[in-house]
C-alpha cells in the first residue's frame, strides 16, 4: 500500500514509520526534514496548504494524519483543523478511502471526562473544553467525520496521552491513565492499514490507543476488539510498589 | 429642591418624558451595550437598527464601512484588538459572515478561529451572552416531512458555508458546556428582504430579515433558566418564517423569546 505520512517526523512519526517500513510503500512528510537519513522519499508539505497536501496525496492510497501544533493560536486553527479538511478534501479528490487521523485522548474526552468517570470508551459525544489544543483537534476530528458521512472514505481516529519507552520507566514512578509504548503505537498503525474497511462498524470509529490500564479509567477494550489491538508492553508495573 | 424639582420649575418637563428619564434612559442604554459581529453586512445593518431602540449598539467587521453606528474594524485576531472591542459590553451577536467571494479556508476560519477569539475575549471582559448566528441548513438532511425541532442531530454537509457553521456551533458550545458563557444559537433560515422577494415562489426556509432582528432582540432579552430542560447554558432556536410549506417549526423561538414571524410570502 502507498501511504502517506504527513507529520513524519514529529515525536510519533519515526515509530510509525519504523512499524510500517517493512509493510508499505511510504512517503514522509512534514514541515522539516527527518533528522537522520531515510531509505523513505521525503517532501516538505504543510498540512495547512491545500496545495502541497493535494500534490503528496497523488497516487497514495492511504494518508496518515500525524500531525500537531498545540500552543500559537492561528497556526492550531490552521495545522489541527484546517489541516484535516485539506487532507479530507483530498482524500477525496484522489479517491483514497482511507485515513488514519490522530489526535490527543482529549479531543473527545476532555476534562469533564477524565475529572470526573471511569469506564471511558472512546464512543461518547465529544467535550473536547475549550482547551485550543483540544478545540482545534476536535474540530479536525469533526470534519474528518462529516467527510466520512457523506463521501466513500474511512476515518479512522488514534487518540493518545502519554507514550513511553518501557526501557526507561521506573517501577512505581506512576503516571496519566492513559499510556502507550512507542513501539505499540506503531503497531496500532500497522493493524489500522490492515484491517478491511468493511470490518469497520462505520466509516469513521475512535479508538483508544494505550496499554491495559490497571486504573479502569480509559479502555481499550474497542481497539482490541475491532483492530486486532494487543499491546505487548506491560505498563502496569508505573503503579506497582516499588 | 432636587434635580427633577429644579428641571420642572424651569419648565423643562418634556412630553413623553422628563429629561431625568431620559438621562437615566440613556444610561440605561449605555449599560446595555451590544456589540454586532459582521457589520459591513445588511443583516447585521437591520439588527442594529431594531437593537438600537432600547440599547447602545457598536458595530466591528473586517473592515470599516459607513454605519450610524460606532463602527470599529476588527480582524478578530487573538490580540489586544479583539479584547478592546469588547469592552464593556453586555451581550454580542455573532453574526459571523465570512467577508464576500471567501474560499473554503477563509470560511472555516472566520468561524472556528476567529470565533473562538472572540469568545475567549469575551469571557476575560466578562460578557455574560453570547448570540451566534448559524443556519438551518444544518438540519435539511432529515426527511421534509419530519418536524425537526432544536434537539436533532445537526447533519452538516461538507459544502463549507454549512461545515464552518456547524464548526462554529461546536466551537461556541464548548464554552457554554464550561459555564464560561451563555450562548444562543440562532438557526435561521435563507435571509431575505420581503421587497426583494415579492412575487417570487416562496423557499421553505426564508426568513425576513426583520424577523431576525425581532428574534435576537428577544434572545438578548430572554430569561433563560440555567435548568431549562437541563441543557445549562447553552440554547438553540429554530428561527424562520411560518408560512405554509415552511420547513422548520418555530414553537421553541415563540414560547422562549417572544418570537413573532409575520413574514407570508
Amino acid at each position: 500500500m502507498k501511504v502517506l505520512i504527513i507529520g513524519a517526523t514529529g515525536y510519533l512519526g519515526p515509530h510509525v514509520v519504523k512499524a510500517l517500513e517493512d509493510h508499505h510503500q511510504l512517503l514522509l512528510t512534514d514541515i522539516k526534514p527527518p533528522k537522520e537519513n531515510t531509505p523513505h522519499p521525503f517532501q516538505r508539505v504543510d498540512v495547512s496548504s491545500m496545495e502541497q497536501v493535494q500534490r503528496a496525496a497523488e497516487g497514495m492510497d492511504a494518508i496518515l494524519n500525524l500531525s500537531v501544533l498545540r500552543e500559537h493560536r492561528r497556526i492550531a486553527f490552521d495545522v489541527n483543523a484546517l489541516g484535516c479538511y485539506n487532507i479530507m478534501r483530498a482524500a477525496v479528490d484522489h479517491g483514497i478511502r482511507r485515513v488514519i487521523n490522530t489526535g490527543p485522548h482529549f479531543t473527545i474526552t476532555g476534562p469533564l471526562y477524565e475529572g470526573i468517570d471511569h469506564g471511558i470508551t472512546p464512543d461518547v459525544p465529544p467535550h473536547p473544553s475549550t482547551i485550543l489544543y483540544a478545540l482545534t483537534k476536535s474540530l479536525g476530528q469533526e470534519i474528518c467525520r462529516v467527510f466520512s458521512q457523506h463521501h466513500d472514505v474511512y476515518v479512522l481516529d488514534y487518540l493518545f496521552y502519554n507514550f513511553r519507552d518501557p526501557k526507561q520507566v521506573k517501577r512505581g514512578s506512576g503516571g496519566v491513565p492513559f499510556i502507550v509504548s512507542w513501539d505499540d503505537a506503531g503497531e496500532a498503525f500497522r493493524l489500522g492499514l490492515e484491517i478491511e474497511l468493511d470490518r469497520l462498524p462505520s466509516r469513521c470509529e475512535i479508538f483508544f490507543i494505550c496499554a491495559d490500564m490497571p486504573q479502569g479509567k480509559f479502555l481499550n477494550e474497542k481497539t482490541r476488539r475491532v483492530l486486532g489491538f494487543k499491546p505487548k508492553d506491560d505498563l502496569a508495573y508505573l503503579w506497582r510498589r516499588p | 429642591m432636587n434635580r427633577r424639582q429644579l428641571l420642572q420649575g424651569a419648565g423643562i418637563l418634556l412630553t413623553g418624558g422628563s429629561t431625568l428619564d431620559r438621562e437615566a434612559e440613556a444610561s440605561s442604554q449605555s449599560e446595555r451595550r451590544v456589540l454586532i459581529t459582521s457589520g459591513e453586512t445588511e443583516l447585521a445593518q437591520v439588527i442594529a437598527d431594531h437593537l438600537s431602540r432600547d440599547r447602545g449598539v457598536r458595530l466591528t467587521g473586517l473592515t470599516a464601512v459607513p454605519s450610524r453606528f460606532p463602527f470599529t474594524a476588527c480582524q478578530l485576531d487573538h490580540d489586544s484588538a479583539t479584547d478592546e472591542l469588547v469592552q464593556g459590553v453586555e451581550a454580542i451577536v455573532h453574526v459571523a459572515e465570512p467577508p464576500s467571494g471567501a474560499g473554503d479556508r477563509e470560511q472555516i476560519d472566520h468561524l472556528t478561529r476567529r470565533t473562538y477569539n472572540l469568545a475567549r475575549a469575551a469571557v476575560d471582559a466578562g460578557v455574560d451572552r453570547l448570540l451566534f448566528l448559524s443556519t438551518l441548513e444544518l438540519m435539511t438532511g432529515y426527511d421534509e416531512d419530519f418536524l425537526v425541532s432544536e434537539r436533532w442531530r445537526p447533519l452538516p454537509t461538507t459544502r463549507p458555508s454549512v461545515l464552518a457553521r456547524h464548526l462554529g456551533e461546536y466551537t461556541c458550545r464548548e464554552f457554554a458546556r464550561e459555564q464560561k458563557l451563555q450562548v444562543i444559537v440562532l438557526r435561521l433560515g435563507k435571509v431575505v428582504k420581503a421587497a426583494a422577494v415579492k412575487g417570487q415562489a416562496a423557499d421553505p426556509l426564508w426568513v425576513e430579515e426583520r424577523e431576525v432582528a425581532q428574534a435576537v432582540a428577544g434572545a438578548l432579552d430572554a430569561k433563560l433558566s440555567d435548568h431549562a430542560q437541563g441543557v445549562g447554558r447553552w440554547r438553540i432556536f429554530n428561527v424562520q418564517s411560518e408560512f405554509p410549506g415552511s420547513r422548520f417549526p418555530v414553537s421553541n423561538a415563540k414560547g422562549a423569546l417572544g418570537y413573532r414571524p409575520w413574514f407570508k410570502p
